[in-house]
């Protein structure tokens, strides 16, 4: 590949940016339709319960109410298998039972106040304990075990692996339930003109959007069109859930646009969130450092809605079975249903759980062994070549990205660069042990490494014009959720078409005027979306070229593209605007099916930080963290180091603060806002020192592969670490508060 | 439903409103629904995640904590108060030069937050910095580009 590129490994400026800074950008909520109505949800205020009837006599005849609707008045269509548009059973304190629209905000919420629902209250489970405890109450038809049982998969024989051990270490390991909390809550207005439905709405995936849609109200397909404007994040949390169905129906019922904001009290509640995780883990070792056998089983609450959780569940095996080269492995993960709210995608889904829990293991093992944990990893992290085994996926199919089996190489494999280049960076080796700093200070140095499955995702595509007034214009139905997807695919659109990424047109956001796309989801747009758009662009080069080389009789391979201009041999010169009136609007198309037949294309990265640790108060301090990536080629070098700088704390959340906790009496979440369920702020902040190992991907667009998620793995495993080695305690349950840190010295003073 | 309301007056980005507010409006929903400034943005409508950061008589406040009525007279600056087309505030152009946004839903509460911050103290250290942003949420985690951004717009001061 050519290595003279201009807009691709250039850092430009974030193309949404400008409107975001002077808050011209507008996001679901922004909208203003004429005579839209407000409406309200009524969520129920039991854990498990039958709706046996819903009197809405005196919400109906309050003033300016317009429509309502329950469990008993909307189409029985399913938003996704377990999910009915409303139902007559309750499953979390807070889960939809009505819905009201009115004149004002405040008529909505006075009515909903009015409605009178008769509950018959159910037996409930707010732990995967109580809820797979004999006799509980099933929550779904089928139990509260997902499937009845786990999700298995294995590569070798860990019984024969454990049998082959010097030593087995081994521990067990708890992760909270944690919110995403998106600053802009759910928002979605719909508007219906008696034959289309018309919904704006906050959207990772506006084609996925208008299938689920269109099926649940029993409307063609044709008939309903998302827009997604820009959108306040959700960090995958923002699933599909009942908001933009129930402003639908009230629209359809009333005739008027309904507009409806989820506050931030129900965006926790009725959101989506990390699921909580109890895992342990396993690991046979030789005495020379040789791993024979890893197995690692995961418990996970999915809440009360199954969402994700089957991929979720999926991902936490992910480190377990790939990141250690070791021929036998296995992952048992149980995914419960219990009556909380309801767990989905999250940032990395399962993968920082189960690193956690690999990675806390890794240190037991290398600790045992005598060996730094930094060799140990570097001993036995998995290679280029993948894991020991026979192939299994058949020749000539596009591979899995995180099949189980091994002898499938990978595209490309940086970890080993990430262990050297961060190790490098942060001084490994010289900062570690609890020397006393100060008084009751302790320092410690730790480190974690992390293997993650992104990039290839569903069939993608893209297309490309070119219009008489040499004005490029690129149609995704991509949805940039924030990350500035829409940023990087411009700068590889703009590569190969030789104009300035800032001067290509966007037609993006509406099923209307873009081809089908797959959701933001799994790190996967800059891989699958750029091989799209790098295909399109290539495709209308290949058209603005050959049309021009007809324009002038001659070959094409005697004509080329000069910036905004297309050139030949003979000095021949056409702008792309005088080229497009003779020739007409050209076009540029490309589906692709993102993968590769021949290698596992996955993203790696180790982290490293130093802590200090006082032990009066049990508070842990980050002095320095040191991130090291292999995500391919970095498009956009700045906006890739702030993505990874803000996963990494962002996840400090889930390392040190972030809890949803459940009260066990009754079901209610306890914390749903900002002030309690406490997520960092820039206080908090620590410089963060990102370093991209130099890795060209053959397979990725230019390169490139995944790096949304892969920074929200590492950051709970490598701080965890830091702290046992300033101070010798493992903390295993997540969050490390002070309280856990100061207790887990106090029972090391006593039962040294 | 009450029907309470009263009139007031409001200078919002130098132009003065004369308005009819539900007496339970905050600056907030004045802002966004009666004026249609949509650049305020509403993340917990509590006070605790400033992404409705306003200036108010020279101070940032959150708009979603100041009721309606309790503002008669008074003099707002909102994010749309900073640029006039394609020319902005030097602490716009900052947050551009150091890709101070990701999302973008927390930034003009930033943005209004740290022109707050310059406007009082022109050349804060990074400790001042935090401390006049820590009420300010962002959930893309984006602060240590905001962090760049802020000391990118305040300067140098002159006594080094």
């Amino acid at each position: 590949m050519a290595e003279n590129l201009v807009s691709v490994g250039s850092s430009i400026q974030r193309r949404d940016l400008f409107d975001k800074v002077t808050g011209r950008a507008d996001y679901a909520a922004d909208l203003d339709l004429p005579d839209t109505l407000h409406a309200r949800i009524l969520r129920s205020p039991h854990a498990h319960a039958r709706i046996k009837n819903i009197d809405v006599t005196r919400a109906v005849s309050f003033p300016g109410v317009s429509s309502i609707v329950t469990p008993f008045n909307v189409p029985s269509g399913r938003i996704s298998p377990d999910l009915p548009i409303l139902d007559s059973r309750v499953r979390f304190v807070g889960d939809e039972v009505a819905a009201v629209a009115a004149e004002d905000i405040f008529a909505a919420e006075d009515a909903i106040r009015l409605i009178k629902v008769d509950y018959e209250i159910l037996p409930f489970s707010v732990d995967t304990d109580q809820a797979l405890a004999e006799g509980a109450e099933p929550i779904h038809e089928g139990g509260n075990l997902v499937n009845g049982g786990p999700i298995v998969e294995q590569r070798g024989n860990v019984e024969e692996g454990f049998a082959q051990a010097d030593f087995i270490v081994e521990e067990s390991f708890s992760t909270p339930a944690h919110s995403p909390a998106p600053l802009e809550p759910r928002a979605a207005q719909a508007s219906w003109d008696g034959n289309h439905l018309t919904i704006w709405k906050s959207s990772r995936g506006i084609h996925a959007d208008r299938k689920n849609i269109s099926n649940a109200l029993g409307l063609d397909s044709s008939k309903v069109r998302i827009i997604g404007p820009h959108m306040g994040a959700g960090y995958g949390g923002k699933d599909e859930t009942r908001t933009a169905v129930i402003a639908a129906i009230l629209s359809i019922k009333s005739g008027r646009p309904v507009s409806i904001e989820l506050s931030r009290e129900e965006e926790f509640l009725a959101g989506r969130r990390r699921h909580s995780t109890k895992t342990r883990v396993k690991m046979g070792l030789k005495n020379d450092g040789t791993i024979t056998a890893i197995h690692s089983t995961t418990v996970m609450d999915t809440g009360a809605y199954l969402s994700s959780g089957p991929g979720v569940a999926r991902r936490a095996g992910q480190g377990a079975l790939y990141l250690y080269r070791c021929p036998n492995v296995r992952y048992d993960g149980y995914l419960v249903f219990t009556n909380t709210p309801t767990a989905g995608s999250y940032r990395a889904l399962g993968a920082p759980q189960g690193h956690f829990a690999l990675e806390s293991v890794a240190e037991l093992a290398a600790e045992k062994l005598g060996m730094n944990p930094l060799e140990f990893r570097l001993m036995n992290h998995v290679r280029l070549e993948g894991q020991p085994g026979e192939r299994l996926t058949p020749q000539g199919e596009i591979i899995d990205t995180q099949p189980v089996e091994g002898g499938i190489p990978f595209s490309s494999n940086g970890l080993e660069q990430c262990l050297r280049l961060g190790s490098k960076a942060i001084g490994w080796g010289e900062n570690r042990g609890d020397s006393e700093i100060q008084g009751d200070v302790r320092r410690g140095a730790g480190m974690s490494m992390f293997i993650y499955r992104g990039g290839p995702g569903g069939q993608s595509r893209a297309t490309i014009t070119v219009d008489s007034q040499g004005v490029y214009t690129l149609q995704t139905g991509v949805m940039d959720v924030g990350e500035g997807s829409i940023t990087v695919l411009s700068q590889m659109a703009a590569e190969v078409l030789c104009i300035r990424p800032e001067d290509l047109a966007l037609n993006v956001g509406d099923t209307v005027t873009t081809p089908e796309a797959s959701i933001t989801a799994g790190s996967s747009v800059t891989f699958s979306s750029g091989l799209a758009v790098k295909k399109a662009a290539e495709d209308l080069r290949g058209k603005i070229v050959s049309n021009a080389a007809e324009c002038w009789g001659i070959e094409v391979s005697k004509c080329s593209m000069q910036g905004d201009s297309v050139v030949s041999e003979s000095s021949d010169s056409l702008t792309m605007a005088d080229l497009i009136s003779k020739v007409g609007l050209l076009t540029g198309k490309a589906t692709v099916n993102p993968g590769s037949t021949k290698y596992v294309v996955n993203s790696f990265g180790a982290h490293f930080a130093e802590v200090e640790v006082d032990i009066q108060t049990g508070s842990v301090k980050i002095i320095r963290y040191v991130a090291a990536h292999d995500s391919g080629r970095i498009i956009n070098p700045r906006m890739a180091a702030n993505q990874v700088r803000g996963g990494i704390s962002q996840m400090l959340g889930f390392t040190f603060l972030e809890d949803m906790e459940i009260d066990p009496k009754t079901g209610i979440t306890l914390n749903p806002s900002f002030l309690e369920h406490k997520s960092p702020t820039i206080l908090d902040y620590p410089e963060v020192e990102v370093i991209f190992a130099p890795v060209v991907d053959p397979v990725g667009p230019f390169g490139a592969k995944s790096l949304g998620e892969p920074p929200c793995i590492p950051p709970a495993p490598t701080i965890a670490n830091a702290i046992y080695d300033a101070v010798g305690v493992r903390i295993t349950n997540l969050p490390i508060t002070p309280a856990k840190v100061l207790a887990a010295l106090e029972m090391k003073d006593k039962f040294p | 439903m009450s029907n309470l309301s009263s009139f007031i007056s409001l200078t919002i980005n130098g132009e003065t409103y004369s308005l009819n507010v539900d007496n339970r409006w905050t600056l907030l929903n004045v802002l966004r629904e009666a004026i249609g400034l949509k650049g305020t943005k509403k993340g917990c409508d509590r006070g605790e995640c400033g992404a409705c950061t306003v200036i108010l008589k020279g101070r940032s406040v959150n708009a979603c904590q100041t009721l309606a009525i309790s503002l008669d007279g008074s003099d707002v600056r909102t994010i749309e108060g900073l640029s006039d087309g394609p020319t902005i505030h030097r602490v716009q152009k900052a947050f551009l030069e150091n890709d101070g946004g990701q999302c973008g839903f927390c930034t003009p509460g930033f943005v209004m937050s740290a022109v707050a911050l310059l406007e009082s103290n022109p050349y804060p250290t990074k400790e001042e910095i935090v401390a006049a942003l820590g009420g300010n949420l962002c959930r893309c985690n984006a602060y240590g580009a905001i962090i760049d951004s802020v000391k990118g717009a305040a300067g140098k001061s002159p006594n080094g």
